[in-house]
């Protein structure tokens, strides 16, 4: 196929296409609309053989797809910000009943105020649902980790649903080149959906339905021992796709010049590129820091942050959301996998981009020049901290 | 690396063009990231738009403070943006206007470029009279005057991905590079030492929600006003149900009267006007 131009948005749609989807059903939001309007067409061309379902609300669009993935259908839908918030209930059905599925979900600021800006709020606060979650940082990852996500949900061990996450406007909305796979290739790496399926027309069987005491414990630590076999699972997925698409997506946590930094950013998403470009700047002026970037928050890769972390003195984690009575939603993470390690580094929370605020290199400047220079451990909100332009009180 | 930064207001297709842009960039064999930004989603309501353009890979994802280059889409927005703030010196500023370039000022010095985007775009017929889509003539003048990009390759991405009336497009963009005018200008006074925090930047850098309309001007993204024509209303109230901003008074004898501090030109009412009571009438 090679390139093409797209924006993150139609690199889900290009995806989800390469991954043959059999039912899609979503419901319009703002960022997301252009993704399943992109499916929508593919459908009606005939481009795309799969069911498309209209539906009425988020809740119901999750419903047409637990209820296709159960039949033994590969799905997809995608949403943003409230109509995830909508899903919440569906999204534990998802993973209590060990549904393989994968949904698009553009981060946006959750209201009030209303904004349709990015933030990680929405997804963060699916944090315990069960739920794979992946948040790229380039049109190019998107499409990769939409493809590498159907193969880990499906794989007979994993049985989990994931959620491909993208930046509202600063991936939605960006038209950059990428490379797009040979459907060949595609589908040699993900076959069709091995169609064992949970439930069969003519078959008498239950799914989701009443357990007492005595045995519900026993389905919450199947979905516990699930998740636990992610990680390792990701990397043999990666490591196939890299094979055949000379793609190395790089596991759950890339670092970069994290070799005898002094200081180094953890950063999830589209800050991550930014904050590569000012790694090389402070470098080149002779300042040791390095960053890595979270890909997979959900399962947390605690080996991962623990072998980064020790040789690293001071460790800034950069959420774009904040849980309200806490912390950054990664840097507790951090923290809590970096108790009782020896001698562990400082954890520095630090906010920025919240509802949509730029994070451009200046500000990425003042978290490192905080890192190296403070010893406060936040958290820290770094939108605050600049000019505020129209002030509002009240 | 080439930083563009582009000011419209929603419906003149800013968004459609950065698309457009980048499509053109890579025929090019250039890599280019281009991305639209929009407080609301309305139409009226101010858009920007900001491209990168490299030889190679864009290690950057956030607005564009220090553009190369400001493309204008609306002259309206002249009036209460700071479109130039951040444009570098020397740099170029493109705006769609009937005037020659030397109707607007750059203090900083630079390149001033006008393109009558307007009328070629209600020439040819993209869009419509009332609201013109303006986009693609200014890209053909964007790429006459900066020659970041070829028009050769900007007519080839018009006509694979503008999904109606791509020809008439094409043809906009030939007229916009044909009749495209510019100037040097020399900087008016001194140059001032660069500063980080010296321009005030043309989009929200803080909080800007929660703002009644008489702060936030969104009256002033209204390109058409309606017009009540009190011999046809029959009082039935249809356009104050409808109307989305609750931009309806009624007068003394029940007849409605438009708060224009409030009305941000949408049409609705007139749409939904059961007598045919309202008409939409261009701004002068």
């Amino acid at each position: 196929m090679g390139f093409k131009v797209l924006s993150g948005n139609g690199a889900q749609a290009e995806a989800a296409r390469l991954a043959r989807v059999q039912v899609i059903a979503a419901y319009p939001i703002t960022p997301q609309t252009t993704i399943v309007e992109a499916l929508a067409d593919m459908v009606a061309s005939g481009e795309l053989k799969a069911q498309y379902v209209k539906v009425e609300s988020e809740h119901s669009a999750l419903q047409v797809c637990l209820s296709a993935a159960a039949l033994g259908a590969r799905t997809y839908s995608a949403t943003s910000s409230q109509g995830l918030l909508l899903m919440h209930e569906l999204l534990h059905w998802a993973s209590g009943q060990r549904t393989p599925m994968v949904l698009g979900v553009v981060n946006r600021a959750v209201a009030p105020p209303w904004n349709i800006g990015a933030d990680h709020a929405d997804t963060m606060s699916q944090r315990d649902t069960g739920w794979i979650q992946f948040y790229p940082e380039s049109n190019q990852e998107v499409l990769d980790t939409v493809l590498t996500a159907y193969r880990l949900v499906e794989d007979p061990e994993i049985r989990l649903p994931a959620m491909v996450t993208e930046d509202a406007f600063y991936l939605s909305h960006t038209f950059e080149p990428v490379d797009v796979p040979d459907p060949k290739v595609v589908d040699t790496f993900l076959p069709p959906k091995d169609a064992r399926a949970i439930l069969r027309p003519g078959v008498v069987s239950r799914l989701g339905s009443f357990t007492g005491p005595d045995h519900y414990v026993d389905f919450r630590h199947q979905v516990a021992e699930a998740m636990d076999r992610v990680l390792p699972k990701l990397q043999e997925v990666e490591s196939e796709y890299a094979r055949r698409s000379g793609r190395d997506l790089g596991g759950p946590l890339v670092g970069y010049r994290t070799e005898d930094a002094d200081a180094v950013l953890l950063t999830l998403g589209t800050i991550s590129t930014t904050a590569r470009g000012v790694v090389d700047e402070l470098r080149s002026s002779g300042q040791k820091v390095g960053m890595a970037k979270l890909r997979v928050f959900r399962p947390f890769p605690v080996e991962a942050v623990r072998a980064l972390a020790r040789d690293v003195s001071r460790l800034g984690v950069l959420d774009r959301s904040f849980t309200f009575g806490s912390s950054g939603p990664a840097a507790s993470e951090v923290r809590s996998a970096l108790y009782g390690v020896p001698s562990p580094p400082s954890v520095t929370s630090f906010l920025a981009g919240i509802g949509g605020r730029d994070v451009g290199p200046k500000d990425l400047h003042r978290v490192f020049q905080a890192l190296l220079s403070s010893r406060s451990t936040g958290p820290r909100w770094m939108d605050l901290e600049t000019d505020g332009g129209v002030v509002v009180h009240g | 690396m080439l930083e563009i930064r582009f000011h419209g207001r929603g419906g003149q297709g800013a968004v459609v063009a950065s698309e457009l842009l980048a499509q053109a960039v890579f025929f090019d064999g250039k890599v280019a990231q281009s991305f639209p930004f929009f407080g609301v989603e309305r139409r009226g309501a101010p858009v920007t738009a900001f491209t990168r353009i490299d030889d190679h890979p864009i290690e950057l994802r956030s607005f564009i403070e220090h553009p190369d280059v400001v493309v204008v889409l609306d002259p309206g927005l002249l009036r209460d943006t700071p479109v130039t703030g951040g444009l570098k010196p020397g740099g170029l500023l493109l705006v769609n206007s009937p005037q020659a370039p030397g109707a607007f000022s750059l203090p900083q010095g630079g390149t001033l470029a006008t393109v009558d985007a307007t009328r070629i775009a209600v020439g040819r017929k993209v869009g419509t009279a009332t609201m013109p889509v303006v986009n693609t003539a200014m890209l053909g003048a964007l790429a006459r005057v900066t020659g970041a990009f070829t028009e050769a390759s900007l007519e080839r991405a018009i006509v694979a991905f503008v999904p109606s009336h791509p020809e008439e497009n094409r043809a906009a963009a030939r007229d916009g590079a044909e009749s495209v005018r510019m100037e040097p200008v020399a900087p008016s006074s001194r140059p001032s030492p660069p500063s980080e925090e010296a321009a005030p930047l043309p989009f929200p850098e803080g909080p800007v929600a929660s703002l009644p309309s008489n702060i936030l001007h969104t009256s002033s993204w209204r390109t058409l006003r309606p017009v009540i024509d009190r011999d046809r209303c029959t009082r039935c109230n249809f356009c104050w149900e409808f109307c989305p901003d609750d931009a309806f008074d009624f007068d003394a004898e029940g007849f409605p009267v438009v708060k224009l501090l409030y009305c941000k030109g949408c049409g609705i009412c007139a749409t939904e006007c059961p007598p045919d009571a309202i008409q939409m009438v261009t701004e002068a």
